[in-house]
């Protein structure tokens, strides 16, 4: 009984992996090339979840649509904040970008917070489901990780084979050779800074595809620590990592709630969290450059 | 000359950075006192030479001895209160603070850094900023100064140090020959009054190496080329070669 | 006037402020409440200002201090309440406050600090969430429930005292901590552990070749920030309110306050904290009267703005107007 919970269990965290390594990407992406550590990273989900949410209730628009229009609210948000303040902070101390990027979480959370209120909220867009070995999953759930994947390898292929691609990852190689080559380094990294941001903001809409409830202007903070542990799973620089950290994440997160509720006397819920920060400390003890290799 | 043990012995040291090998299997013996000028063209292992010297980076292959003492994987900060000092190419003072400050940091954690009070490091670095002459320029914050300013606090603060063995990372570079023969005199200075060896990286400034150095080693693809003293070496068609470019005069009869 | 005075010069104005604001919640009618928080943020700002201000490492968890002192204060009242202790009983407080924050900031410190720049930021990030749900989720010291010990200071110190410790000696107890920390950040400042920290902070690998072991003196700094804010977190928070609630005492917004107050004041400074710290608390408290909720909102942007023009804040754009003249001696 407990082993076929577990699989269920395991199969769900799986499905839920995808979406966050997918929302993780974009924090890698911007590391990468900029070196810049996004730590409103969570913030931006929120925006994305709440795009979603306002669309569906308001507008009656399914949630697919709401994924490409989070992508252009993050693009246009990850532009502004590019030649607003990251730009310059980009070459300075650390810190300076660090606390520039958690400002701007701050200012969208408390502008959510002061358009849409602090309660919970949630949407109701449900679509059957589909019985598979151990546990059933909803089609809504199959759409937000077969997105994520698609979104992923879309990705993968931009890179590798676009003309704008192949231009940011010569930038990250090396960029002074870029530039004698005429690529444009400041555009570039315009571009891949507002690339992250988007695909942060739309897999917000993603993941409320998955957890379409509790969602609130306050939400973003676990999702950063999420995302930080995914990404230093993945090597903190590869957006691909970061997919299959999210992945092993989600596996991990859902594993040891299962098995943590067989234990009396703890609440499993917290003790999760509490474990996936422990990972976060062990990995960046032992291998900060990350346990997957990709390159 | 007694049989004194060198002050720094560098035993086949090799460093590799993926497949490039930046050192490749270098001997070395400095001794109390000497200066010695290294040169080569770019790339040819100088600077990885420095950094494994500095502790910056740590060697693939071969041993690094001070005063006897096995030193190859000493981590950088257990350097200079050993007397190893070092002095950047680019200068790289720390600039909110200023210019005594710079100097009197270098003091207080160098080899006599122990015995000596803040206060008393802070005199120290005055009598520094004497000898580089930048009087007047002691409470300035270092970031304001001008590149050669920056340089010469830079020794100064390396000198406060008080360290046995200088490492002068291409200390001359991008200067005009007046501020240059300065450096020169300065160096000769340091070296009388402080008694310290000096392992200085020139490229390409001819008249530093001769005005200096008692012995010339000339690195290439990270190999030990030549070493021997500046006498010599200035006659020698190879250490030509490195400042050419290509073999002296008589053997270009096909030009 | 002889050397040492002339160092600690800068300390007699910061006391004379701190006595004086005192002095003034104590005699003006209502104020009590507003000074008491101004004194708060004042004592906070200095004490993560030794860290971050001084390091240039940002330390996102550091509200997790201030929450394990205050369980520090409150397990030790809980507990031991009825030993007959007298005040004894919030010296042992205050010591298991520290205590508790000095090892949590050791074991943080242990992984972080190995780490440069944004992988600490990283490390500390989830620390007081980390540790909020480790209390919750063992259900260690009552876990999501906290502890409410009003009762218990009761019955220590009798219903009367229990009430004057709660409602004036916690918040004087401030008045001590600021000016101490003060104190503190002035010796940092003036010895060798702060030029140490200064150059780490401006440029760490030239700071190791210059034999500087920046591990030690980052860890110096972190566990006196950390054991400041766990003194904090006893007074201003457990003995004055008697409950402890993990969610409230290990919310990132305590944080934010902090750096806030370290960025507007001027980081790596004696005077910075304080001045951010009173800027700060009155912008909020009478903020809270005009557009209640929205200060975060307001002060968010303003850190950006900060970081990108002024980066040393008022009191570092202050000490190089007054460079070369006699104000110098004390603008700090």
């Amino acid at each position: 009984m407990v082993y076929e919970q577990l699989m269920g269990n395991l199969i769900q965290g799986l499905i839920l992996g995808g979406i966050y390594g997918m929302a993780t990407m974009g924090l890698s992406l911007i590391f990468g090339t900029l070196k810049v550590v996004n730590v409103g990273h969570g913030q931006f989900i929120m925006v994305g979840a709440f795009i979603t949410l306002w669309m569906f209730n308001a507008l009656g628009i399914d949630p697919v649509v709401a994924i490409p229009v989070a992508f252009l609210v993050g693009i246009l948000l990850g532009f502004i904040c590019y030649y607003t303040f990251v730009r310059r902070l980009r070459k300075g101390p650390a810190f300076a970008s660090l606390l520039a990027t958690f400002s701007v979480g701050i200012i969208l959370e408390e502008t959510v917070r002061l358009i849409f209120g602090s309660e919970f909220r949630g949407y109701n867009w449900t679509l059957g489901k589909v019985r598979i070995p151990f546990t059933v999953i909803p089609y809504t759930k199959l759409i937000a990780f077969s997105g994520s994947i698609l979104i992923a390898v879309l990705l993968y292929l931009w890179f590798k084979k676009s003309r704008a691609g192949t231009a940011l990852r010569s930038v990250v190689e090396d960029s002074l050779g870029a530039q004698v080559c005429g690529v444009n380094v400041d555009w570039q990294y315009a571009l891949s800074f507002s690339l992250g941001i988007g695909l942060t903001v739309a897999s917000g809409a993603l993941l409320t595809m998955f957890i379409p409830v509790g969602i609130n202007p306050n939400m973003g903070g676990q999702y950063t620590l999420k995302a930080f542990v995914i990404a230093v799973l993945g090597g903190l620089a590869s957006p691909y990592g970061a997919f299959f950290g999210g992945l092993v994440f989600g596996l991990i997160e859902n594993g040891s709630y299962t098995l943590l509720a067989l234990l009396p006397d703890v609440e499993p819920f917290a003790l999760t969290r509490f474990l996936s920060f422990v990972i976060l400390l062990a990995i960046l003890l032992i291998r900060p450059t990350g346990l997957i290799r990709t390159k | 000359m007694s049989e004194r043990m060198p002050l720094l012995k560098l035993e086949n040291v090799t460093k590799r950075f993926g497949g490039l090998v930046a050192v490749d299997g270098v001997s070395l013996e400095v001794r109390h006192g000497e200066v010695i000028a290294i040169v080569g063209p770019n790339g040819a292992g100088k600077t990885t030479l420095f950094n494994v010297i500095n502790g910056v980076v740590f060697p693939d292959g071969g041993k690094i001895y001070f005063e006897g003492k096995d030193i190859t994987t000493l981590p950088v900060y257990k350097r200079a209160p050993l007397g190893i000092g070092r002095t950047f190419q680019i200068p790289r003072p720390f600039g909110s603070a200023s210019v005594r400050e710079n100097i009197a940091i270098g003091g207080m954690f160098g080899t006599q850094g122990h015995m000596m009070s803040v206060d008393q490091s802070m005199e120290m670095a005055d009598r520094y900023i004497g000898l580089i002459g930048l009087k007047g320029h002691s409470d300035k914050p270092a970031g304001s100064l001008t590149p050669t300013e920056k340089k010469l606090v830079e020794i100064a603060r390396a000198l406060a140090m008080k360290p046995k063995l200088l490492l002068m990372d291409e200390a001359m570079a991008g200067m005009n020959p007046k501020d240059i023969d300065r450096m020169v005199q300065l160096i000769k200075e340091i070296r009388d009054t402080e008694k310290l060896a000096i392992v200085a990286m020139v490229e390409h400034i001819m008249r530093a190496v001769a005005g200096l150095a008692e012995r010339v080693m000339v690195m290439h693809q990270g190999a030990k080329l030549v070493d021997e003293p500046t006498m010599e070496a200035l006659s020698d068609p190879r250490v030509i070669e490195v400042y050419l470019g290509h073999p002296p005069e008589g053997h270009l009869a096909d030009r | 006037m002889n050397n040492t005075v002339k160092k600690y010069l800068p300390l007699f104005p910061v006391l004379a402020g701190y006595f004086l604001l005192f002095l003034v919640g104590k005699n003006m009618e209502g104020k009590w409440q507003l000074i008491a928080m101004l004194a708060f943020y004042c004592a906070v700002g200095q004490a993560f200002n030794l860290f971050m201000g001084m390091t240039g490492y940002v330390d996102f968890g550091y509200v997790a201090f201030l929450g394990v002192g205050t369980y520090g204060m409150a397990i030790a009242i809980s507990r031991w309440s009825d030993q007959g202790l007298g005040l004894g009983l919030l010296v042992i407080g205050l010591l298991m406050a520290i205590g508790m924050a000095t090892l949590l900031s050791l074991a943080v410190g242990a992984v972080a600090l190995r780490l440069r720049g944004a992988y600490f930021a990283i490390a500390t990030i989830g620390v007081n969430e980390g540790f909020r749900y480790l209390i919750e989720g063992a259900r260690l010291w009552n876990g999501s429930e906290g502890i409410i010990f009003t009762a218990q200071l009761n019955t220590a110190f009798g219903r009367d005292f229990a009430n004057v410790l709660s409602t004036y000696w916690a918040d004087v107890a401030l008045f001590f901590i600021a000016p101490f920390a003060a104190f503190l950040t002035l010796c940092f400042l003036r010895s060798r552990i702060g030029y140490a920290l200064t150059a780490i902070r401006t440029d760490e690998d030239a700071a190791k070749v210059m034999g500087i072991n920046v591990t030690r003196y980052k860890i110096i700094a972190f566990i006196v920030s950390a054991s400041l804010a766990g003194m904090i977190g006893a007074v201003s928070w457990a003995l004055k309110l008697t409950y402890v609630f993990p969610p409230d005492v290990f919310a990132i917004s305590y944080t934010i306050e902090a750096i806030i107050i370290v960025l507007l004041g001027g980081a790596g400074t004696l005077l910075g904290p304080i001045v951010g710290g009173l800027i700060y608390g009155l912008s909020k408290y009478y903020l809270a009267v005009i557009l209640p909720g929205f200060q975060l909102l307001i002060f968010a942007p303003i850190i950006i703005v900060i970081i990108v023009l002024f980066p040393e804040g008022t009191v570092g754009v202050l000490k190089k107007r007054v460079q070369g003249t006699a104000w110098e001696k004390i603008i700090v």
